[in-house]
């Protein structure tokens, strides 16, 4: 009986533990066709629809309001809009493309939470209000009509049949200020479809709210800056094959043939990194997070480099080289040409004001830090924090309203506290 | 949730044979501390020992940390079936305290079976230069029922089963605070213990603890913004005093 009784125990917990365990999944419910082109929407009326609108339906699960913004992906000569809504609630958005196969201005698409695994399919049409009514609408004039969004959508169940209606209430908040997507655009953790620090993930960075990133760089074997967070070449972030090891135990070839990301995507090098960033998004401002050890000049090249390309192209892009630790700042130090390289400093204010970085980048656990905020500012640097993830911090950080940008691996949640704010 | 009919189909078999044993004695004469039965009345029982909790690899990544907690148990026997429980736990940056109460009752002379709530208030301070300065504190309530099963006279196993509420939280850094009430932050924990006399005759307690929770007061500063149930286990290592 006694045997009986422990094998039972011990069965009855090994069961709980492993049994109970949950498997988390976000599938993304809606084939994007990431086709071309604009359709009936415009500029101008792409324009028209960016602001803060107030939510009536969708039973409370996105908030009273939500904010609007449209972003792109070129790729050649051709560009891809996307309307991403950003919820406010559990770091939700909504990610829209342009319906061109019916002659309205519709939207369609998906929504996500990104705490947890709430998504589903959205598709939203463009209508004007007229004394209540709801009316086609096919320019920016609106002659004193309201615009609205109207449509549908489901919680994964496959049938979008649930309504929802945005009406427009203010134009985004205009101040400047950079939402800084972490490890370009989210966590793998996150589910997002695609691995965190990758190409993919950087063209979606826009579509999370996102107007800048921040990328982990370490050098390979053959010391080629390559994207990767952890310090070891793990499950967590690569396929299982076998190996072990750091980036820099492995040539750049060597990565490239055998290692996959969580969502099958090549480790990128950082060359491929910034290329995609200022010839395919609207991106406008990268944090190369300094992860590797030995010297900066090939990362301080390739920041010059594409600085320079960005500023040829006309587009408002800054990159930024980040120190986060004495080796790295030891790394700088080092260079012998400090011109053009423009830094984020994450440690205290003394060693900002010492290597003139033009950013100062403190934890976000050490509170507000108000003065010290201020004297920065007046010296004329930014200031952002990282990584503030927690959203009731988030969203009181963003009331104090004194910060230049955040880092978080919930852009959208740190857009919406910004554009909605008056 | 979905291995309850099995959960159900193990106890129906199992809780007959042992309920049919000889008739109990519902006041405890032997050491022990998760085991569901009373102290005598008026009398005391402590446990002193070590719990190993490592954070789940959702929160620390490829970082592995475990820090040990101190931890320290009193019992109080107030009628034959009625008990006071009380429990500090510290790793110093934070502590938590119970206290809470349990009614316990033999099903057979091997089997015995107890429920009971416990009342938990945290908190923490972590001031590390340029990294943290952080505090929280925060209430739960644990509801738990317990079953213990005594083989012989000295060896006592007992499962509990416990929900974890969130009654209240509160963190600040700087002089910036949030605070949140309700139960968003539930979980559940499942604990198994094997109290018996080891070296020296002295009685130890050995458990693991598996919890499924949104949030663990042991590792407030990693400001977990998941909201899943993340699997926390802990060991527990004690000497009954």
């Amino acid at each position: 009986m006694t045997r009986a009784f422990c094998y039972a125990l011990v069965g009855l917990l090994t069961s709980w533990a492993v049994g109970c365990r949950p498997v988390y999944e976000a599938p993304i419910p809606y084939d994007s066709s990431n086709k071309p082109g604009t359709g009936l929407f415009r500029p101008a009326i792409r324009r028209s629809l960016d602001g803060v609108y107030a939510v009536s339906g969708g039973g409370g699960q996105f908030g009273r309001e939500v904010s609007l913004k449209w972003s792109y992906v070129h790729d050649g000569t051709d560009t891809v809009h996307a309307a991403t809504i950003l919820t406010g609630v559990d770091a939700g958005f909504f990610n829209l493309e342009i319906n061109q196969s019916v002659d309205s201005l519709r939207l369609s698409g998906f929504w996500r939470t990104l705490v947890n695994q709430g998504t589903g399919q959205a598709a939203l049409t463009v209508v004007r209000k007229r004394r209540g009514q709801l009316l086609p609408y096919q320019g920016p004039t609106l002659a004193g009509d309201t615009l609205a969004l109207r449509g549908t959508f489901d919680t994964g169940t496959g049938s979008a049949t649930q309504p929802i209606t945005l009406t427009y209430l203010r134009p985004l908040n205009p101040k400047p200020f950079e939402v800084i997507a972490h490890r370009g655009g989210g966590r793998t953790a996150d589910l997002l479809g695609v691995s965190e620090n990758t190409l993919a993930i950087l063209r979606r960075a826009a579509r999370f709210g996102a107007t800048g990133v921040e990328i982990d760089v370490r050098y390979t074997k053959d010391s080629i800056p390559v994207l990767y967070h952890d310090n070891r070449l793990n499950q967590r972030l690569v396929q299982k094959n076998g190996l072990s090891g750091g980036i820099s135990d492995y040539t750049f070839e060597q990565l490239q043939n055998s290692f996959r990301l969580q969502y099958g995507e090549q480790i990128p090098t950082l060359e491929q990194a910034l290329l995609t960033i200022v010839d395919n998004t609207d991106l406008r401002f990268v944090w190369i997070d300094a992860k590797f050890s030995g010297p900066m000049n090939r990362v301080q090249a390739l920041q010059q480099r594409f600085n320079e390309r960005a500023r040829q192209r006309g587009r408002q892009l800054q990159i930024v080289i980040g120190l986060p630790s004495a080796d790295a700042v030891d790394a700088y130090r080092a260079l012998p040409n400090k011109a053009n390289t423009p830094v984020l400093c994450e440690l205290n204010p003394a060693l900002v004001r010492e290597l003139d970085a033009s950013i100062w980048a403190p934890r976000w656990t050490l509170g507000p830090q108000t003065e010290e905020v201020k004297a920065m500012q007046a010296e004329g640097r930014r200031v952002f924090v990282w990584t503030l993830d927690d959203l009731r911090f988030l969203e009181k950080f963003s009331e104090q309203g004194n910060l230049n940008g955040i880092l978080s691996n919930y852009a959208p949640a740190v857009a919406y506290y910004y554009y909605t704010t008056h | 949730m979905r291995y309850l009919p099995i959960y159900l189909f193990i106890a129906a078999q199992l809780l007959p044979k042992l309920v049919a044993q000889a008739p109990p004695d519902s006041v405890e004469q032997r050491p022990g501390i998760y085991f569901p039965q009373a102290p005598q009345p008026g009398h005391w029982r402590r446990s002193l020992g070590l719990t190993f909790s490592p954070a789940p690899p959702e929160l620390t990544e490829e970082l592995r940390i475990s820090i040990p907690a101190v931890d320290f148990n009193l019992q109080r026997g107030l009628s034959r079936h009625l008990y006071l429980v009380g429990r500090l736990q510290t790793q110093f940056v934070q502590s938590s305290g119970t206290l809470g109460f349990r009614y316990a009752r033999p099903l057979s002379e091997r089997v015995f079976v107890s429920i009971g709530d416990d009342m938990n208030g945290w908190f923490g301070i972590l001031k590390i230069k340029d990294v943290f300065n952080s505090q929280a504190f925060g209430f739960k309530n644990f509801p738990n029922v317990s079953v213990g099963f005594r083989p012989s006279p000295d060896l006592q196993f007992t499962l509990k089963a416990e929900a974890i509420l969130t009654l209240y939280y509160q963190s600040a850094v700087g002089g910036l605070s949030v605070s949140q009430r309700g139960q968003s932050q539930n979980g559940y924990a499942m604990t198994v213990v094997l109290e018996q006399p080891y070296y020296h005759k002295r009685h130890m307690l050995i458990g693991l603890r598996t919890a499924y929770t949104r949030f663990n007061w042991q590792f407030w500063p990693l400001y977990s913004t998941f909201d899943k149930h993340l699997f926390y286990p802990e060991i527990l290592l004690h000497f009954i005093l």
